[in-house]
């Protein structure tokens, strides 16, 4: 599965993901990767916490079918961070539901993301705490320390700090290229570029 | 699309587990992962439906751990850490029952109490020496200062506000915690002969 | 102190009185006014003018820089940012600027509140409270928060349906019980009235008949019972005046009653002099009928409240300020200062909004009115007009504080510029020789003048790239010298479209001794060195051009030679103060 040599920090796959070999990923059978996404040391994402909506079906070896986390393309998960499939009391049923990320999500050093659904285009910075079953839209810029509560919903083109978290700014549209993670996949991996001046 | 890896059911390096097994007592009917970590060399005791996520880490150095009934320890959530008073007691941590140590938290050692049904909020601190009351909500990121005492029901919030939770809804959320744990019996695979 | 990361900022032009005039375009006079006056990053004035590249926009037709301060907005579509529901404009004028579905916020701490059902409620607080959507138990709801767990039954409130909490909640005083409309007031009181004091048709002397005289009212009956006061007593005077007919005439929405108003209001000189001459007829409000509210100057409850709950449940001035405006109140000594009081706050609606140019009054930016598109038909933002100036040091002496510049020692930095139009543009630069402000920096700009190559195709670079390297230029300037010395007057590093230059500073000493002795202590990011800097970028635009590259002054008459100039300010960091 690598075409790397094989002590490199990080498993590159055919998709152009990489994974850092100390990230730590629990039930990899439930997490989807869009590809070309980076995942850095010590990140860990639980895809073991799969949807069970029976709650007598035994999910510990569900069929692949059952995503508890899925990734889009040129994501990055920094050191640390933490993606967890949120819970919820269903019909009086505990139950895991999806964890959805989009494309060109930064996810910042230390965070723990137990969203529903991150759209595309949206940066979350370091030591931020998402909690469950947040919606975040695309085109949102999520601030240090943040901690976003359960059930918010955070429309596109919002700046949010605090906590818990508001917004408080819209982003202008001139900054809108500054989501792209393009550049900043190829700074990481087995052989990194330099970062463009 | 491809999933990271179709063969093995996680990328989980082995984590530094120096030092001896600390003396552990556990319940028949915990669930403990595989990657958990304990360590330390005062007791650890877990009583019974408790489940601790894998990476968690228990460190009993500093003191006894015990955690009460149907209690969940979510990952990388830390109890019995040597708080900055570096005090070493007989009673490290003690969890009542129906706790919820939520990911990343950290719990510090020195005779520490957290009260039964109390959630302890994603990355919040609880100082060494610090006694939680029954049923209270630390939100995520909320720090709880060394020796500080909080009265049940209390909500801290907003960089360290205080309220009065009111809702007395304690018995609904100890059903929804037993359910939950039920569903987690069954996603995590338990290992505890790997640390007796 | 955290290391100050290196910034630019740039001078909108609206705010610069010379340049108001001025319809930007490419032969407007050379700046001699503008040559004389430095500007000043740390003047009062400035703080509105200065943004980031990605807060401008740029106007096409006036060839000149917009910020946020300058455009005008037009709002293209109101939505909900909870639900994301759209709201049609209309609805905004009767219903008000807030959500009126089911989306709150929590009035302690403005998280989101959900509604949740008691009967089977299951753990709002950690396991995610079920939205109350697919719920099959009936039964009272309730709004909780799910950050601070505060929840309406605080407060007394519980609703019957899972939907439409907003209207649910307009007619639910706290505690639960129904508010009474103004609606239901006057029907009540014509109840009364028909019961105690004969025909409705005189509802001023039914004062005394329904008995309660300081009833409390809310905002909304207030204003109802004043406004029908009034409205009687106008009916009153002008009747007797005009000498229409009796009291049983109040239709006062018909016309005829409106002008009679009216001409009370306005050119009713004569009906005012005869209506004085007659006492009497107008005469204040008597009781809550009328709209009369005493002040209760009774505190005791209140103090009593304070001396249950004490500090902690009063409420602050945020909260008291995002408490909405709410009908149903009793407004007499403003609104409650008890956290027990505090309604849910509906969300606030947002905007898309659509920019136009203040000067042109074209458009530069507009949304598509969808809620859920991030999309914009026209978007023309400054960062692909001007060049962006990115700021690396290069050379910085050790400083007694990391992360700081060490003063009076010369720092070299790099500005890197990178062109984003798709033709090469000439750039000069102008700075101060020293910073204005209390404490004046030395800058040299090694370089001034410059050009760089225009905006290649995407394609173009990325053959390019597969061919050979993309920066084959680079360090062309200095590249014969082995150890790569900031060089006056040569470019450093020279890219596809972009061009590196080197800046020396002499950061000033920030030793207040040396100042004079009435200096007033250091400001609030005095110690942050801000160099202005003067940007001219100069480029051509021909319709049948095939070359765009040539040297300035050139070829004037063919083509179209296009200017822009404007002030910048690049932060290089804090000076130590050690």
């Amino acid at each position: 599965m690598s075409r790397r040599p094989p002590r490199g920090e990080y498993i590159e796959t055919d998709t152009g993901n990489k994974v850092a070999r100390k990230a730590n990923l629990v039930g990899t059978q439930n997490i989807m990767l869009g590809g070309k996404t980076v995942i850095q040391p010590e990140a860990m994402i639980r895809g073991d916490l799969a949807r069970s909506v029976q709650p007598s079906s035994s999910s510990g070896g569900a069929p692949a079918s059952n995503t508890a986390v899925a990734i889009g393309r040129y994501c990055f998960l920094s050191r640390g961070c933490c993606l967890r499939p949120p819970g919820r009391l269903y019909k009086g049923a505990f139950t895991y539901m999806a964890l959805r990320v989009g494309d060109h999500v930064f996810i910042g050093p230390g965070s723990v993301i137990q969203a529903a659904s991150i759209g595309s285009h949206v940066h979350i910075g370091a030591n931020v705490v998402i909690g469950e079953l947040a919606i975040i839209k695309e085109y949102v810029k999520i601030l240090d320390g943040t901690v976003v509560p359960a059930n918010m919903v955070i429309p596109s083109f919002s700046i949010v700090a605090g906590q818990p978290a508001r917004v408080i700014g819209e982003l202008p549209e001139g900054g809108h290229e500054a989501f792209e993670l393009r550049e900043l996949y190829k700074t990481v991996g087995n052989n990194p570029q330099p970062a463009p001046s | 699309m491809s999933s990271s890896s179709s063969k093995r059911h996680s990328i989980l390096p082995p984590t530094s587990t120096s030092g001896p097994k600390p003396p552990v007592q556990f319940s028949s009917s915990i669930t403990i992962a595989d990657s958990t970590v304990l360590t330390g060399s005062n007791p650890i005791l877990i009583s019974s439906e408790s489940v601790l996520h894998p990476r968690s880490r228990i460190d009993s150095l500093a003191g006894r751990i015990s955690i009460g009934r149907r209690c969940i320890i979510h990952e990388r959530a830390t109890l019995g850490s040597v708080g900055t008073s570096g005090r070493i007691t007989e009673r490290g941590v003690t969890l009542g029952d129906y706790v919820t140590v939520e990911v990343g938290a950290s719990v510090e050692a020195g005779d520490t109490v957290v009260g039964e049904g109390t959630v302890v909020g994603v990355g919040a601190k609880i100082g060494a020496g610090a006694v939680i009351g029954r049923n209270c909500t630390i939100t995520a990121r909320s720090v709880i200062a060394a020796g500080e005492v909080l009265r049940d029901n209390t909500v801290v919030y907003s960089n360290g506000m205080r309220r009065v939770d009111r809702r007395g809804v304690a018995e609904l959320r100890k059903k929804g915690q037993a359910r939950q744990i039920g569903v987690l019996r069954m996603m995590i695979p338990s290992n505890p002969g790997k640390f007796q | 102190m955290a290391p100050l990361t290196p910034y630019t900022y740039i001078q909108c032009p609206c705010s610069d009185a010379s340049t108001l005039g001025r319809q930007a375009d490419g032969d407007s006079p050379e700046d001699d006014d503008l040559d004389d006056r430095t500007f000043d990053p740390r003047a009062p004035r400035s703080n509105y003018s200065l943004y980031p590249l990605d807060y401008l926009n740029y106007c096409e037709d006036c060839q000149q820089i917009r910020c946020p301060r300058c455009v005008a907005e037009e709002i293209v579509t109101y939505f909900c940012p909870n639900c994301l529901f759209e709201v049609p404009s209309s609805n905004l004028k009767s219903e008000g600027n807030r959500c009126t579905r089911s989306c709150f916020q929590c009035p302690v701490c403005i998280g989101p509140l959900s509604v949740t059902s008691i009967e089977s409620q299951p753990d709002p607080n950690l396991l995610a409270a079920p939205d109350g959507t697919p719920a099959p138990h009936s039964g009272p709801y309730i709004l909780t928060c799910s950050y601070c767990n505060w929840s309406s039954t605080e407060i007394g409130i519980k609703f019957d349906k899972s939907n439409s909490i907003h209207a649910q909640l307009a007619k639910l005083n706290n505690g639960g019980t129904a508010r009474l409309t103004a609606k239901d007031h006057k029907e009540r009181r014509k109840e009364g009235s028909h019961g105690l004091a004969g025909p409705p048709a005189a509802p001023a002397p039914t004062a005394a008949g329904n008995g309660d005289d300081n009833e409390e009212l809310d905002v909304e009956t207030q204003f109802a019972n004043l406004k029908s006061f009034y409205q009687s007593q106008l009916a009153d005077s002008t009747a007797g005046s005009s000498g229409l007919a009796g009291l049983t005439d109040l239709g006062f929405s018909s016309p005829t009653s409106l002008s009679r108003i009216m001409s009370i209001y306005t050119g009713g000189t004569v009906h005012d002099r005869r209506a004085k001459a007659r006492p009497g007829t107008m005469r204040e409000a008597l009781s809550s009928d009328e709209g009369l509210q005493i002040a209760s100057l009774d505190e005791s409850s209140a103090i009593r409240e304070l001396h249950e709950a004490g500090y902690d449940g009063t409420i602050s001035t945020e909260q008291s300020t995002n408490q909405p405006p709410h009908l149903g109140e009793v407004y007499l000594h403003g609104s409650s200062r008890f956290a027990s009081s505090l309604r849910p706050i509906p969300y606030l609606l947002r905007t898309k909004r659509s920019k136009r140019c203040p000067v042109c009054r074209h458009i530069i930016s507009k949304p598509e009115a969808k809620v859920a598109t991030t999309r914009f038909r026209i978007k023309l933002v400054a960062s692909a007009y001007i060049p962006t100036i990115t700021i690396r040091p290069l050379n910085i002496p050790s400083s007694p504080i990391p992360g700081t510049l060490p003063p009076l020692q010369p720092s070299q930095f790099i500005l890197t510029f990178q062109n984003p139009r798709f033709e090469t543009i000439q750039v000069t630069l102008a700075t101060p020789a020293k910073t204005p402000g209390r404490f004046a920096s030395k800058v040299t700009v090694l370089c001034p003048q410059f050009e760089i190559d225009a905006n290649t195709d995407v394609w173009d670079e990325a053959l390019k790239d597969s061919s050979d390297k993309t920066k084959i230029r680079r360090r062309g300037a200095a590249g014969e010298d082995g150890t790569h010395q900031a060089e006056a007057g040569k470019i450093w590093e020279r890219g596809r479209n972009w061009v590196s230059i080197v800046v020396e500073v002499v950061p000033a000493s920030l030793r207040m001794d040396l100042l004079e002795a009435t200096a007033n202590p250091l400001k609030e990011d005095e110690d942050v060195l801000e160099i202005p800097m003067f940007v001219r970028v100069e480029w051509e635009v021909e319709a049948g051009g095939d070359e765009v590259g040539t040297a300035p002054g050139r070829d004037r008459e063919t083509k179209e030679r296009c200017e822009l100039a404007y002030w910048c300010v690049l932060g290089f960091g804090r000076v130590s103060q050690a």
